[in-house]
């Protein structure tokens, strides 16, 4: 007995601390996660009411100190008399801005990138790769190498996207896309819809054929007019086999085969003005159906882009400032912009300094005039949405600032971000306003969206709530001493 | 009068569809007209970017704009039969065969190259694939509107089509010794290869067309018929075969050039320029009797084994022997004294001015079968001439004025220093200087599947799907 009080003493503290954390873990988990995770004790309640917010219902309708309720993923009720359900989970909105949720029209959230960066090994004929070689996959189901748990995910919900039109990563043709909601524990959760569309970009296979746009342009063509005459082949087949060769079969030629019958749009990356030129040129040759996204510095394409009518997705990048521009301050470098003189004739030899600070503002200009794209299209009256396809979430928001900054209205960056892509992807019934009826993803902001001073409170993607911290001021961050970690 | 509506209408459609067409009288200049002599003290009246009238003291139409060039010398703008200018991506260095892919896809706009071509003269360029390929992909006629921003608006519309053949050493270090120990090397590694590969794809192409016209014959009465399987390159191949292609060949030696004419000869191709051809003086009478024409550099060779040996002499003995010559640059270089290198000829081999300047003019224009179009000064010809300070192939020459389609595209002494279209917003100020000054044979800064490659080193792709920001 002595000795046994005597171990009881000796592992006293230890194991008093074991109950406790038992204890704990008895009770805790199931308070946070349980409703989550456990498949037969339901969530306490399915509705949530979000009160006396200011709701932007579509780009250009807001109302004042309305309420939003939401059950089961679905928004039942908007307004400022919207009846808030006994059931309902009260979340106070005073303060607070309610948007749609972002829809991506093009992006690669969900997919990591493969290595795929190396150049080809072993390949016996460079001039004759095999289709995976040449980067030509279009049958790959994009839904095939969605992660749910890729850090995209997280990030671009965090700012305020619950939708996305995503692509495989890869060269030429890296195969078809989904849309897919920025939440569920695997990749079928995720996926809203497949087969959406066909992505093509005009970069080369590394080392093997075709290794240049103008050999992506030839091989596209090629692809396309031999499946063509395959659908014919197959047609004559179908009906009647007897007395004719099976026709040639490969799953490259067919996935063709849904873009050529119109029921398959492509949507074709372009990093340039160049780029784009060419995909409208392969598309008045073959006819079929295309979104232009990317376009950066496009500017010289708007009229062609929209004679052609085919709509496009800008990119959200922006270029970075030269390094020298970022050396200098903001006044100084509206001083240089203003000093600047499209009909300089100085010898180099007499005058270096005014001939560089002529580049430097040149440079601006040219710099301005990719901030100004969106705006261009908007003065032009051709609608478009935003692709973050290749642009990094943490440059997104001020990305977007900058936009704005130049020009383009908030309500017209807020259509881009969510009724023009919905009703690009065909989502305008269940996505891009928050209506009656529509999927309960929403944006909660701090304030405007598009401020600085602003953060995004709450993410709501099918209804499934995400909470976000106010993000550390710099003050703050200094007076903690976080800033040198 | 419904003629005349008619007439009205395709003037339209002809000024619209082009678009850039504008009016000037130029007024007493010496006209060098390359066909019809020189003229002294001549106004020469380009209306909708037609030349419509040459002469004395002609009536001036109301409004239109005059240019003094009292005491200087007005040519037709140069042409350069060999140019790597204003494009993207030279070699689609991936295949032996590459016949499919065309530069009309990958013509740049916005390439200063441009401008400093039409700084020396330059209105027309024969923009080409690179010489990786035995056969290279299509080339694309291009005039020199520098500011268009749309690709499309750079064409010289009607221009023929042709396509790029290479030899020697450039193909068989392309493709059959690959890296430092020819691994992954295939055909062709020799002389003997190159020609067998232009033999296959001749006889491919050959074939196709044979399956495509039996398919549309067979297809008349039987609607069951099985049309061939889709081929672009082989189609390219018997568009050459059905004339409707001209070749411009990259080639250095006798014994290559007497080679390709053989395979010609033996598919029936008749349009055949040599391009390069320091060896062509060698083999001049053989040239005149096939009516094949050669393009070439004035004195520059020794830059590799295969062109050791040459002459400054090769373009005067090619045109003796009845060889319609061109100079070419092959180099956005060479492409700014393209008038120099004329005289160089001269220089050594005593043809007339006429002769000299007929390289870089009439003949290059009729290599790339435009002579009804450019390359003279006649009337009905399009308003594309360059204005000097003094005789263009006087070493002292320079080129004031340049105009295509009547429309003024360079000044010397009114356009601003800094002529770029478009500025890269991020690059540092360094890195423009790398944008090609002085001699450079290594086509452009865009190279693909090239130089680097030829050498074994790794290349980087610029098609890398590198995105703003």
């Amino acid at each position: 007995m002595k000795g046994l009080l005597r171990t009881r003493k000796r592992i006293g503290i230890p194991v008093r601390i074991l109950l406790v954390v038992f204890t704990l873990s008895l009770v805790l988990p199931q308070a946070s996660f349980g409703q989550k995770n456990s498949p037969d004790i339901p969530k306490v309640s399915n509705v949530v009411a979000i009160q006396g917010a200011t709701v932007v219902v579509s780009p250009g309708n807001t109302i004042e100190d309305a309420t939003v309720v939401f059950r089961n993923g679905v928004i039942e009720a908007v307004g400022k008399r919207a009846t808030v359900p006994y059931d309902a989970e009260i979340l106070d909105g005073k303060g607070l801005t309610v948007y749609a949720g972002f829809i991506d029209a093009m992006s690669q959230i969900g997919v990591p990138a493969p290595d795929n960066n190396a150049p080809q090994q072993n390949v016996a004929d460079r001039s004759n790769p095999t289709f995976d070689q040449a980067g030509i996959t279009p049958q790959l189901d994009v839904r095939s190498v969605l992660m749910p748990s890729d850090s995209s995910v997280y990030a671009f919900r965090k700012l305020g996207f619950t939708t996305a039109h995503v692509v495989p990563q890869g060269r030429m043709l890296p195969g078809t896309s989904a849309i897919i909601l920025l939440s569920g524990d695997d990749a079928d959760a995720m996926v809203l819809r497949g087969d959406q569309s066909m992505f093509f970009q005009f970069a080369g296979a590394r080392g093997v054929y075709p290794g240049t746009p103008m050999g992506v342009m030839a091989k596209f063509r090629r692809l396309y007019i031999e499946s063509d005459r395959r659908i014919r082949l197959n047609e004559m087949y179908r009906q009647n086999p007897a007395g004719m060769s099976r026709p040639p079969s490969d799953v490259v030629h067919e996935a063709f085969f849904p873009v050529i019958t119109q029921n398959r749009p492509v949507f074709v990356f372009t990093q340039n003005a160049l780029e784009v030129h060419r995909a409208l040129t392969l598309k008045s040759e073959l006819k079929f159906n295309m979104v232009l996204t990317g376009l950066s510095n496009g500017f010289d394409t708007i009229e062609k882009v929209k004679a052609s009518g085919v709509p496009v997705a800008l990119t959200l990048g922006v270029p970075a400032k030269p390094e020298w521009a970022a050396k200098v301050k903001a006044d100084s470098l509206e001083q240089i912009l203003a000093s600047f003189n499209d009909d300089t004739r100085t010898a180099t030899f007499k005058d270096i300094e005014a001939e560089k600070r002529n580049l430097e503002a040149k440079q601006l200009i040219s710099r301005k005039q990719y901030l100004a794209l969106p705006s261009q299209f908007a003065a032009a009256s051709v609608p478009f949405s935003f692709t973050s396809f290749g642009v990094k979430a943490d440059d997104v928001a001020s990305n977007l600032r900058e936009y704005t900054a130049a020009g383009l209205s908030k309500v017209q960056a807020l259509a881009a971000l969510t009724t023009t892509p919905a009703g690009l992807l065909g989502l305008s019934a269940s996505m891009g306003s928050v209506e009656v009826g529509k999927m309960a993803n929403l944006v909660v902001s701090s304030g405007d969206v598009f401020e600085e001073s602003s953060f995004v409170q709450f993410v709501f993607v099918n209804g499934q709530k995400f909470e976000y911290e106010r993000p550390k001021s710099k003050e703050e961050s200094a007076s903690n001493g976080s800033k040198g970690q | 009068m419904k003629n005349k509506l008619f007439v009205a209408a395709l003037g339209l459609i002809l000024t619209t569809q082009i678009g850039f067409a504008q009016d000037v009288l130029i007024r007493h200049a010496t006209v060098l007209t390359i066909t019809k002599g020189t003229l002294p003290d001549t106004d020469v009246l380009i209306r909708d970017g037609i030349i419509t009238e040459i002469g004395t003291n002609l009536r001036a139409p109301r409004g239109i704009e005059e240019v003094d060039a009292t005491g200087k010398f007005l040519m037709p703008g140069i042409i350069d039969a060999h140019s790597h200018i204003a494009l993207t991506s030279i070699n689609e260095g991936s295949s032996p065969v590459s016949a499919e892919v065309t530069m009309e896809d990958v013509i740049d706009p916005y390439d200063i190259g441009i401008y400093r071509a039409l700084a020396g003269g330059v209105t027309t360029s024969h923009t080409m694939h690179g010489s990786a390929n035995v056969i290279g992909g299509q080339n694309e006629t291009i005039k020199h509107r520098y500011g268009k921003r749309d690709p499309d608006e750079l064409r010289f519309v009607g221009a023929p089509r042709t396509i790029k053949f290479a030899l020697g050493e450039n193909p068989t270090r392309s493709h059959g010794r690959r890296g430092s120990q020819g691994g992954g090397g295939i055909v062709p590694a020799t002389r003997m290869g190159v020609e067998q590969v232009l033999r296959s794809s001749f006889e491919n192409g050959k074939r196709y067309m044979e399956a495509w016209d039996a398919y549309n014959q067979a297809v008349k009465t039987n609607p069951r018929a099985v049309s061939p399987e889709y081929n672009d390159r082989l189609e390219v191949m018997a568009d050459i075969l059905r004339g409707d292609i001209l070749v411009h060949c990259h080639s250095y030696r006798a014994d290559e050039i007497a080679m390709l004419l053989r395979v010609l000869k033996d598919f029936g191709v008749t349009k055949i320029t040599f391009q390069h051809a320091n060896e062509a003086f060698k083999v001049a009478p053989e040239l005149a009797e096939f009516g094949a024409t050669a393009s070439v550099f004035a004195d520059w060779w020794s830059y590799k084994m295969e062109v050791y040996y040459s002459t400054a002499y090769n373009a005067a003995i090619l045109m003796r022997n009845g060889v319609l010559t061109s100079i070419n640059s092959d180099s956005r270089e060479f492409i700014r004294h393209l008038y120099h290198e004329a005289a160089k000829s001269q220089r050594y081999g005593g043809l007339s001015d006429d002769e000299s300047l007929s390289m870089i003019t009439i003949n290059p224009a009729t290599q790339l079968g435009i002579q009804d179009r450019v390359g003279s000064i006649e009337i009905g010809k399009d308003g594309d001439v360059v204005l000097y300070d003094s005789h263009p192939l006087s070493v002292y020459a320079i080129p004031m004025q340049t105009y295509v389609d009547g429309k003024k595209y360079f000044d010397r002494l009114t356009d601003p220093d800094d002529m770029r279209i478009q500025v890269n917003p991020t690059a540092s100020f360094n890195s423009y200087e790398t944008q090609i000054t002085g001699k450079d044979h290594f086509h452009g800064e865009n190279e693909i599947l090239d130089f680097e490659d030829l050498f074994g080193v790794e290349f980087e792709s610029t098609t890398s799907t590198s995105k703003s920001n």
